[in-house]
C-alpha cells in the first residue's frame, strides 16, 4: 500500500514537472522566415547580406520614388490629369508645379528608399566589423561607398537630414544641416576611394568600385555651391579627369546600347542596377509611360497605365533647328499631324513619338480617345488611331491621352513583362564629359570645354559641333544627353532655371517666374510620417 | 509530429493528475411522483437527476419516477417552466413532490464560458437565441440566423455572393487589428470555425456580449464571444427527421446606370450599334437545393445524434455557387456506475465552390450599352468571340465570368471528446480534447482568349493554392459545488493549451500552348522554364496556454455574485509580455424577490466590470525578421538577398479592453411582457497597429505597437411581448435596437502618433488613387467620412469644391480651394447611430406566420460608382456608361470625389417572412410531424441610398482595413431576393 502511495506521488511529481515545463512554453519557433539567430553564418550568407544593400537600388525604376519625383519636379516629365485618369489627389501635378506638400507619399516613399538603404549599410558594416573576416574591409569599404551614395542622394533631395553611422544607437537622429551631410560624404568618399577596387569585370559589375565612388565625389563637388555656397569647379575637374584618362570606360560609339535591352557590356556606363526580369523585377517604365493599347505594339503581357510623358519645350529643344543644329529632316512636332522639319538629333530615339502600330504593322487605334462633341468640346485632333504627339493641351483636367512624347529611352521589349531587362544606369562616363565640360567652362576654359560638349554631340549623330559655349547651350545639351537619367532637377537648380514656369501650363494662373534662385523649393520638405515618427528631426525651412 | 506528441504528454499528465482520486457510496432506490403544485396533477417527463452526476431518469406518463441514489445524495427535479426544486435523499426511500410554475424565461438554461447557468442566475450580459428563434428561409452560414436577432450584434453581408463571408461586430469596434470578430465556441472548441456547422444542427447560440461574460476567454474575449451549442440525443425512442427546401434566388438590387438610348442621346457617346442590357448578361436565377437528415434517440447510458446536411446552392453570378455536405455525430455515453460520461462530437464538412467573379458586376454597370455581347466580327477571334474594347479598365463583363474558371474546394473535420468523471455529489473533473483540421485548394485558370484575369497577355494564366490549418485544443477542468445554508457556491478550475499550425502554397504560371489543361497541368506553362512563374509556400504557429477560474455565489436566488479570472499567455506576445491576467466581477439582486413591484414578476438588476483583451493577428510580429528581397547580381549571375521585414518589439502585448456593463432583466403584465436593457462602456487600449518608425535606428520602416485608446458605449433594449394568447390564436411581437458612441481618445504611443489627423483608404484607379476618405483623428469618432465640400459646377464641368480654409491664393491673390486638409469637411459617419430589429409571430389554428424587419439608421456610404461613373466627361462617356441615379447632372463632366458622393444609407429591410402550415397527424401513425412553409428573404428594402447596398461597410472590402469603413467599392455584388419552399417530416 505504501509503495503504491509513493508511486503515485512520484508520478504526480514527474506529470507537474513535466507541465511546467512543457505546456507552458511560449517560445515561438519560425519555420518560413529567418531571425537574426539562423542567418549570417556562411560565406554565401555574407554575400547575400551584402546583396541586401544593393538590392534596396531597386526601388529606382518604378513609379512614386526617388525618381519620379526628380523628374517630375524638372522640365522634362509630367503626368497630366487626363480626364478621370492620373489625378490621383494632385500629387503628380502638385511635384510639377512645385507646390510640395509634406504629405506627399511619393516624398515619404523617397524617404524610405533611401534610409532603408543607409541602415542597410550600417547593420551589415556592424555585421562584418563583428566578423572580422578576411573579406570584412573590402566589404565594409564597399558599404561605406554605397551609403554615400544614399546620403548623396538624401543631401541632394531632403538636404538637412540625419547623419547615422552607429547601427547600435537606439536614438532617434536629429537633422544635419545641408553642409555638415556633404562633408560627411566626402570624407566618407576621401577615406574609402583609396582602397575599393578598380577592376571593371563580371566582378565588379553592378557594385561599387573607385570609379563610382569618384563619381559621387565629382558630382559633390559639382554642386558644391548649391549644397554649401561654395564652389569647387577645381575639384569637380579634377575627380572627373581621373575618371576620364585612368578609368577603363569609353564613350559606347552607340548611345543607344547603353540602355538596349542587354545593356550588360556597354563599355560606358560606370554604376548601374542590374534589373531582370526574372531575378530582379520592378522597373516598369514601360507600364508608366506607354499607352493603354500600346500593349498591342509591344505585345506586353500587361497594360500600360498611359502616365508619364515628355514636357513639349524640352522635346522641342532636340529638334529645333537653331538650338541644336544639325542635319534637317522630317521629323515630328507639335500635333503630329504630319511630319515637318527640324534636326534629326540621333538622340530621338529617347521617345516614341507619332502614329502607333500593332507588332504586325496595322493600325492602332484607341477606341476610349477624346472625340470633338456637339457641345464644343475639343477633343484629340488624330482621332482615334493613336499617335503620340508632343503636343500637351494643358496639366489637368482635360490632359489629351495621346499627348506627349513617351519615354522610350530604354528599349521595350516585344512580349515584355511589366518587369523591364535592361540594366539601370546610375552612372556613365557621357556625365562626366559634360561635368568636366561645365567645370571647365565655369572656370573660364571655354575651349576645352567646348571640345568635350562636341565629342557628346558627334557621338550623338545628326548634328553639328557647337560653335561657342553658352550656360544656356551647355545646359540644353546635358538635358538632350542626360534625359530622364536623374539628373535634371539637380542641374537646373545649378543653372538657376528650376523656379522657371517652363511651360505655359506649369505656370497657369501663376506668376511667370515661380521662385528665385536659392528658394526653399530647392529641397523637398521632409515627409510628415517621419517627422511624427520622429520628434527629433525638424522640418526643412519654409515648409512648416 | 513534435506537437501533437507534447498534447497528449499535456494530457496524459493531467489525466494521472485525475484518477489519483476516488470515491465509494452506498445505493439505494427511491420512488415518488411530481405534481403540479397548482392543480395536483402528475407531471409526465419531468427530469430526475442525481446531483454532480450524470444519472438521471424522467418521470411516466402520471408523474413516477424511480432512481438509484444514495443517502448522501441530492436530487434534482426539473421540467420546463417550472421552478427546479432539489431534495437530499437522506433516509428516505419515497420522495414526492410538486413543482410549481416558473416565471417566464428565468429557468431557461443559458450556456457561458465553460458552463451552464439559469438565466435568472446570469450577472452579465449574455444573449440566447434559441433554433425556434433563428431566421427563416435559405440559411447556408450559421451568422445568418442571428442577423438582426441581438442587441448590439450587428452581422452584415453586402452583396448576395453565395461564397461572401458575413462581417460580425459586437458592440462597436473594440479591436482595430484582424481578430475585430467575436471569438467562436462550438460546443467548448474554441476558436473552431463556423463553417463546420450546418445551420440546422444548431440547438442554441449564446452571444457573451460584456467584459466580465468574455473574461473566461482572456486574449480573444474582446470582440465578444458567440457560443454554439448542436443538437444531440434525448432518452427516448428514436426520431428521425427531414427538412427539405428548394429555393430560387433572383437580383434584387442594382444601381441606375443609362438605357441604350439615354446613353446614344449624350454629346460625345460611342454608339457601338447594338443594344444589351448587361444586367441581366451577367445574372441569372439562382435555384438552391437544402436537404438535411437526423436520427437521434438514446437509452439509459447513451444518447445519440446523426445527422446529414446537404447544400447545392447556385449564386445569381455566372459560374458561383457551391455544393456543401456536412455530417455530424453527436454521442454520450455513461460509464462507471454513471458517474463518468464520455462525450464525442465528430463533423466533417466538404464543400465545392465556384467563385465567380465579382468584377462582372463592376463592369456590367460601366459597360456601354450600345456594345454586343459577342463581337459580332468572326476575323476577331483573340478573345474567345466576345467583343473587348482596348481601353483602361474596362473588360467584357460576361467574358470575365464565363472564361476565367475559379474553383475552390473545402474540407472541414472537427473531432472532439470530453470525459467527466463525478468524484463526489459536489466535485466533478473532466479532460477535453478537441483537434480541428481544414484543408482548402483553390485552382483557377484565365484562358489565352479572357482579356480579363491575365490570361490574354500571359497567353494562358493558371493558379493553384493550398491551406492547410490545424487547431488543437486540450483543457481540464474541475467544478465544486458548495451550499451553505442559503449561499449557494459553484466553482470552476481549469487550463487550457491550444496550438495552432497553418501552412500553405501558391503556384501561378502562364504561356500554354493550349487552354485544354486549365489548372489541372501546370507544369505544362512555359513560365517554368522562362523563369516567369510564381511559387510560394509558407508555415506558422501559435499557441495559447491559460489557466482560469470563476466563483458563483448566490444567496437564494436574491443576491448574485460572480467572479472570474483567465490568466493566459500566448506565443504572439512579446518577450516582456508573455502573459495577462483577465479579471471580472459581476453582481445582481432579483428585486423582485425584496420587494412588491405591480404588475412586475420577476426584475434583475445587475452590473459587471470585466477586462478581455485581443491578442495579434499574426504570429511573430514581436520578432526581428529577414525575408527575401529580391537578388543581389554577384560575380556574374544573381544570388538571393534576404532583407529585414520586421523590427523586434519584445514590449508586444495583447490590447485590452475593460468594460463597464449594467443591466435590467425583468417580466411583467402575467408573463406577457419580457425584456432586457443593458448599458455599456468599454476602453480598449493598446491597439496592435502599425505605425511609421524612423530608419534609423529601427530597421523596418513600421513597427507593430501597442497603440491609443478607443472608447465605446451603447444601450441595448430587448423586448418581447404576447399580445394575443388565445389557445387558437397567438400573436407575439419582439423588438430590439441598440445605439453605439465612438471614442479615439488617442492614436499615440509615446512619442509616436499618426498626426492629429490621418487619412486611411484610397478611392483608386482610375485617377483617383491618393485620394483621402476615411480621415481618423484623435478626440473623435471612429468612421469620419471626409472629403471636399462641392458647391457648384464650373464651365470645364469640373466640380467647384468649396474654399473653407483661404490661405491658399491664385495669381491674383484670390483664395482657391488647396486640395489639402484645410478644405476637407466631414460628410458622413461610417457607424449608424441606431440598429434594430423587429420581429412578428402570429399563430392561428395550423398556419404560422412570422416576418421580421431590420435595419440601420444614422450612417452614411461612400457611393464609388457614382464617384467614378456619374459624370459625362468625354472619356467617361466615350469608354463607359453612365451612372444616373437620381442625383444626376448632366453638367457634372470630371470624376472628382467630393460631398455629393456620400450618400446617407438609413434603411430598413424585410429580412425574412415565412408562412407555415402544420398538418394534423392523427396519434399512433408512423408519422409525428408535417409542417410545409413558403419563406422570403430581403424582398424589399425601403432606403434613399442610390448605390448597390445600403448595409453597414465595417471595413473596407477591398483590403479589410477595420479604420476605413464606411465606403461601397465598386465590385460590390448585387443584392438577392431568395424564395424558399420547405417541408418539415418528423418520425
Amino acid at each position: 500500500m505504501k509503495k503504491t502511495i509513493n508511486f503515485k506521488y512520484f508520478l504526480i511529481g514527474l506529470g507537474l514537472t513535466y507541465f511546467a515545463s512543457s505546456c507552458v512554453d511560449l517560445e515561438e519557433e519560425v519555420y518560413s522566415q529567418i531571425t537574426s539567430d539562423n542567418f549570417f553564418k556562411t560565406d554565401e550568407e555574407f554575400i547575400s547580406a551584402l546583396g541586401g544593400a544593393y538590392s534596396s537600388l531597386g526601388g529606382l525604376g518604378n513609379h512614386s520614388g526617388l525618381w519620379s519625383i526628380n523628374e517630375i519636379a524638372s522640365d522634362e516629365i509630367v503626368v497630366s490629369h487626363k480626364g478621370g485618369d492620373w489625378f490621383d489627389g494632385g500629387v503628380l501635378l502638385q511635384l510639377h508645379q512645385h507646390e510640395f506638400q509634406k504629405d506627399n507619399p511619393f516624398l515619404n516613399n523617397t524617404w524610405n528608399f533611401l534610409f532603408g538603404g543607409i541602415n542597410t549599410c550600417n547593420r551589415l558594416i556592424y555585421s562584418f566589423e563583428q566578423l572580422n573576416n578576411a573579406n570584412s574591409p573590402a566589404y565594409i569599404a564597399e558599404l561605406r561607398a554605397l551609403r554615400a551614395l544614399y546620403y548623396y542622394w538624401a543631401l541632394d533631395a531632403f538636404g538637412n537630414v540625419p547623419i547615422v553611422t552607429d547601427f547600435t544607437s537606439t536614438e532617434k537622429p536629429g537633422n544635419s544641416t545641408r553642409k555638415q551631410v556633404y562633408d560627411f560624404v566626402l570624407k566618407e568618399l576621401n577615406e574609402i576611394i583609396p582602397l575599393l577596387s578598380t577592376k571593371r569585370d563580371g566582378t565588379t559589375y553592378g557594385r561599387m568600385t573607385r570609379w563610382s565612388a569618384l563619381t559621387i565625389r565629382m558630382k559633390l563637388y559639382l554642386n558644391a555651391e548649391v549644397y554649401t555656397g561654395t564652389p569647387q569647379w577645381t575639384l569637380a575637374a579634377t575627380d572627373a579627369s581621373t575618371i576620364i584618362n585612368s578609368g577603363p570606360y569609353t564613350l559606347n560609339p552607340s548611345y543607344q546600347a547603353n540602355f538596349a535591352i542587354n545593356n550588360a557590356g556597354s563599355p560606358e556606363n560606370i554604376f548601374v542596377y542590374p534589373y531582370d526580369k526574372v531575378f530582379a523585377g520592378g522597373f516598369n517604365w514601360v507600364q508608366m509611360t506607354l499607352h493603354i493599347v500600346s500593349q498591342s505594339t509591344f505585345n506586353l503581357t500587361d497594360q500600360p497605365w498611359n502616365g508619364y510623358q515628355t514636357v513639349e519645350e524640352f522635346y522641342n529643344s532636340y529638334v529645333d533647328p537653331v538650338k541644336n543644329p544639325g542635319t534637317q529632316g522630317p521629323v515630328w512636332k507639335g500635333l503630329a499631324m504630319e511630319q515637318s522639319t527640324g534636326t534629326v538629333d540621333g538622340r530621338l530615339t529617347n521617345f516614341l513619338v507619332g502614329p502607333q502600330k500593332k507588332a504586325d504593322g496595322s493600325v492602332l487605334v484607341d477606341p476610349g480617345v477624346e472625340v470633338t462633341d456637339p457641345t464644343g468640346i475639343k477633343g484629340d485632333p488624330n482621332g482615334p488611331p493613336l499617335t503620340f504627339m508632343p503636343f500637351l493641351n494643358e496639366i489637368s483636367p482635360g490632359g489629351l491621352r495621346q499627348a506627349g512624347a513617351r519615354i522610350a529611352k530604354y528599349e521595350f521589349e516585344r512580349g515584355g513583362t511589366p518587369n523591364m531587362s535592361n540594366d539601370f544606369v546610375i552612372f556613365r562616363l557621357s556625365d562626366v564629359i559634360l561635368s568636366l565640360a561645365e567645370a571647365n567652362f565655369r572656370l573660364g576654359k571655354t575651349t576645352e570645354a567646348l571640345a568635350l560638349v562636341n565629342q557628346i554631340r558627334a557621338r550623338a549623330g545628326g548634328l553639328q559641333p557647337f560653335n561657342t559655349l553658352t550656360a544656356d547651350n551647355l545646359l540644353a545639351e546635358r538635358g538632350r544627353e542626360m534625359y530622364v537619367e536623374m539628373t535634371r532637377r539637380q542641374d537646373l537648380i545649378r543653372f538657376k532655371k528650376y523656379g522657371d514656369a517652363w511651360w505655359p501650363f506649369a505656370g497657369m494662373n501663376r506668376p511667370k517666374k515661380v521662385h528665385a534662385p536659392g528658394s526653399f523649393l530647392e529641397i523637398f520638405p521632409i515627409p510628415q510620417p517621419q517627422i511624427l515618427a520622429n520628434t527629433n528631426l525638424k522640418q526643412n525651412p519654409g515648409y512648416n | 509530429m513534435k506537437k501533437q506528441g507534447l498534447l497528449i504528454l499535456c494530457f496524459f499528465s493531467l489525466l494521472a493528475f485525475s484518477l489519483s482520486f476516488s470515491a465509494n457510496a452506498q445505493q439505494a432506490r427511491i420512488t415518488g411522483k411530481i405534481t403540479d403544485a397548482g392543480t395536483g396533477e402528475g407531471i409526465p417527463g419531468a427530469s430526475v437527476l442525481v446531483k454532480g452526476t450524470t444519472r438521471g431518469t424522467v418521470s411516466d406518463l402520471d408523474g413516477n419516477y424511480s432512481i438509484e441514489a444514495s443517502s448522501t445524495d441530492v436530487l434534482v427535479f426539473s421540467f420546463i417552466g417550472y421552478t427546479t426544486v432539489e431534495e437530499t435523499v437522506g433516509n428516505k426511500t419515497s420522495i414526492n413532490l410538486s413543482l410549481s410554475e416558473s416565471i417566464q424565461g428565468l429557468n431557461e438554461v443559458v450556456v457561458v464560458g465553460y458552463g451552464t447557468q439559469e438565466k435568472k442566475e446570469i450577472t452579465s450580459a449574455v444573449a440566447s437565441i434559441k433554433a425556434e428563434d433563428f431566421n427563416q428561409g435559405t440559411v447556408n452560414d450559421p451568422r445568418q440566423l442571428l442577423q438582426g436577432k441581438v442587441a448590439g450584434l450587428n452581422i452584415s453581408r453586402p452583396g448576395g455572393n453565395p461564397n461572401g463571408g458575413f462581417n460580425i461586430r459586437l458592440r462597436g469596434i473594440s479591436s482595430f487589428g484582424a481578430n475585430a470578430e467575436p471569438l467562436i465556441v462550438i460546443d467548448g472548441v474554441i476558436g473552431a470555425s463556423l463553417s463546420t456547422v450546418d445551420p440546422n444542427d444548431i440547438e442554441t447560440m449564446d452571444v457573451l456580449k460584456d467584459g466580465s461574460a468574455a473574461a473566461i476567454y482572456g486574449t480573444r474575449g474582446s470582440s465578444g464571444v458567440i457560443l454554439v451549442t448542436t443538437k444531440s440525443g434525448k432518452k427516448g425512442k428514436a426520431v428521425v427527421e427531414y427538412s427539405g427546401t428548394a429555393a430560387t434566388e433572383n437580383v434584387a438590387r442594382t444601381i441606375n446606370v443609362m438605357t441604350a438610348d439615354e446613353y446614344r442621346a449624350l454629346p460625345g457617346s460611342n454608339d457601338l450599334g447594338s443594344e444589351t442590357d448587361w444586367f441581366d448578361a451577367v445574372t441569372k436565377t439562382g435555384v438552391s437545393f437544402v436537404n438535411n437528415l437526423s436520427i437521434s434517440g438514446g437509452n439509459e447510458g447513451t444518447s445519440y445524434r446523426m445527422s446529414l446536411n446537404s447544400r447545392n446552392v447556385d449564386g445569381v453570378g455566372i459560374n458561383s455557387g457551391f455544393d456543401q455536405l456536412n455530417a455530424r455525430l453527436n454521442l454520450t455515453q455513461r460509464a462507471l456506475k454513471d458517474k463518468a460520461l464520455f462525450t464525442v462530437t465528430i463533423s466533417n464538412t466538404t464543400a465545392d465552390r465556384e467563385f465567380g467573379n465579382d468584377n462582372s458586376f463592376r463592369y456590367a454597370i460601366i459597360t456601354n450599352p450600345t456594345l454586343p455581347i459577342y463581337d459580332p466580327n468572326p476575323q476577331s477571334p483573340d478573345f474567345g468571340g466576345y467583343s473587348e474594347r482596348d481601353i483602361f479598365d474596362w473588360f467584357n463583363p460576361v467574358s470575365i465570368a464565363e472564361q476565367n474558371i475559379n474553383d475552390g474546394r473545402e474540407s472541414r473535420l472537427l473531432a472532439s471528446i470530453r470525459g467527466e468523471y463525478n468524484f463526489t455529489n459536489n466535485f466533478k473533473a473532466a479532460v477535453f480534447y478537441a483537434s480541428q483540421r481544414e484543408t482548402f485548394w483553390n485552382g483557377s485558370y484565365s484562358p489565352k482568349t479572357a482579356k480579363f484575369g491575365g490570361g490574354f497577355g500571359r497567353k494562358g494564366l493558371a493558379t493553384i493554392q493550398n491551406r492547410e490549418s490545424l487547431n488543437d485544443l486540450f483543457e481540464a477542468t474541475f467544478n465544486y459545488d458548495k451550499s451553505v445554508g442559503k449561499l449557494d457556491m459553484a466553482f470552476l478550475g481549469g487550463y487550457s493549451y491550444q496550438e495552432f499550425f497553418n501552412q500553405g502554397d501558391f503556384t501561378q504560371a502562364g504561356n500554354f500552348l493550349t487552354d485544354a489543361f486549365t489548372y489541372n497541368n501546370i507544369g505544362a506553362a512555359l513560365d517554368f522554364a522562362n523563369g516567369l512563374a510564381t511559387v510560394t509556400s509558407f508555415a506558422n504557429e501559435n499557441k495559447l496556454v491559460a489557466f482560469f477560474g470563476r466563483a458563483n455565489f448566490n444567496i437564494d436566488d436574491t443576491y448574485l455574485l460572480s467572479i472570474s479570472s483567465r490568466y493566459e499567455g500566448s506565443t504572439r506576445f512579446g518577450e516582456n509580455n508573455k502573459w495577462g491576467l483577465f479579471p471580472a466581477v459581476s453582481a445582481g439582486v432579483n428585486v423582485a424577490n425584496l420587494v412588491d413591484i405591480p404588475k412586475v414578476d420577476a426584475m434583475k438588476v445587475r452590473a459587471s466590470f470585466g477586462r478581455t483583451g485581443t491578442q495579434p493577428g499574426e504570429s511573430y510580429i514581436s520578432l526581428l525578421r529577414y525575408g527575401r528581397q529580391g537578388n543581389f547580381f554577384y560575380n556574374g549571375a544573381f544570388v538571393p538577398s534576404f532583407g529585414p521585414v520586421s523590427n523586434n518589439n519584445p514590449d508586444l502585448s495583447w490590447e485590452t479592453k475593460d468594460e463597464f456593463n449594467i443591466g435590467l432583466d425583468f417580466v411583467a403584465f402575467n408573463n406577457r411582457l419580457d425584456g432586457t436593457i443593458d448599458y455599456f462602456t468599454r476602453v480598449t487600449s493598446g491597439m496592435i497597429l502599425p505605425i511609421n518608425v524612423p530608419v534609423p535606428p529601427n530597421l523596418f520602416p513600421t513597427t507593430l505597437l501597442n497603440i491609443g485608446e478607443v472608447e465605446n458605449s451603447g444601450l441595448e433594449v430587448l423586448l418581447n411581448y404576447k399580445a394575443i394568447q388565445k389557445s387558437d390564436f397567438k400573436w407575439s411581437v419582439g423588438v430590439n435596437f441598440s445605439t453605439l458612441a465612438t471614442n479615439l481618445r488617442s492614436l499615440s504611443a509615446g512619442d509616436l502618433s499618426f498626426g492629429a489627423v490621418n487619412y486611411r483608404s484610397n478611392f483608386g484607379s482610375p485617377g483617383q488613387n491618393l485620394t483621402q476618405l476615411i480621415r481618423v483623428q484623435e478626440n473623435g469618432p471612429l468612421g469620419q467620412i471626409w472629403g471636399p465640400i462641392q458647391i457648384g459646377v464650373d464651365e470645364k464641368g469640373a466640380p467647384i469644391m468649396k474654399v473653407i480654409d483661404g490661405t491658399a491664393k491664385d495669381a491674383n491673390g484670390n483664395p482657391v480651394y488647396c486640395n489639402c486638409d484645410a478644405d476637407r469637411a466631414q460628410l458622413g459617419t461610417a457607424y449608424p447611430t441606431i440598429n434594430f430589429g423587429i420581429n412578428n409571430n402570429f399563430n392561428y389554428k395550423n398556419w404560422d406566420f412570422n416576418f421580421f424587419f431590420r435595419g440601420s439608421l444614422g450612417h452614411s456610404l461612400i457611393n464609388s460608382y457614382r464617384g467614378f461613373y456619374e459624370n459625362t466627361e468625354s472619356t467617361t462617356v466615350q469608354n463607359w456608361n453612365v451612372v444616373k441615379t437620381k442625383y444626376f447632372d448632366p453638367n457634372i463632366k470630371k470624376a472628382e470625389y467630393n460631398s455629393s458622393h456620400v450618400e446617407k444609407a438609413d434603411f430598413m429591410i424585410l429580412d425574412n417572412a415565412t408562412i407555415g402550415y402544420n398538418f394534423n397527424v392523427k396519434q399512433g401513425k408512423s408519422i409525428g410531424k408535417i409542417r410545409t412553409f413558403l419563406s422570403v428573404q430581403t424582398p424589399f428594402m425601403f432606403t434613399g441610398y442610390t448605390g448597390v447596398d445600403p448595409s453597414v461597410r465595417y471595413q473596407d472590402p477591398e483590403n479589410g482595413d477595420p479604420l476605413a469603413p464606411g465606403i461601397e467599392r465598386r465590385a460590390t455584388y448585387f443584392t438577392t431576393t431568395i424564395t424558399t419552399l420547405g417541408l418539415n417530416l418528423s418520425f
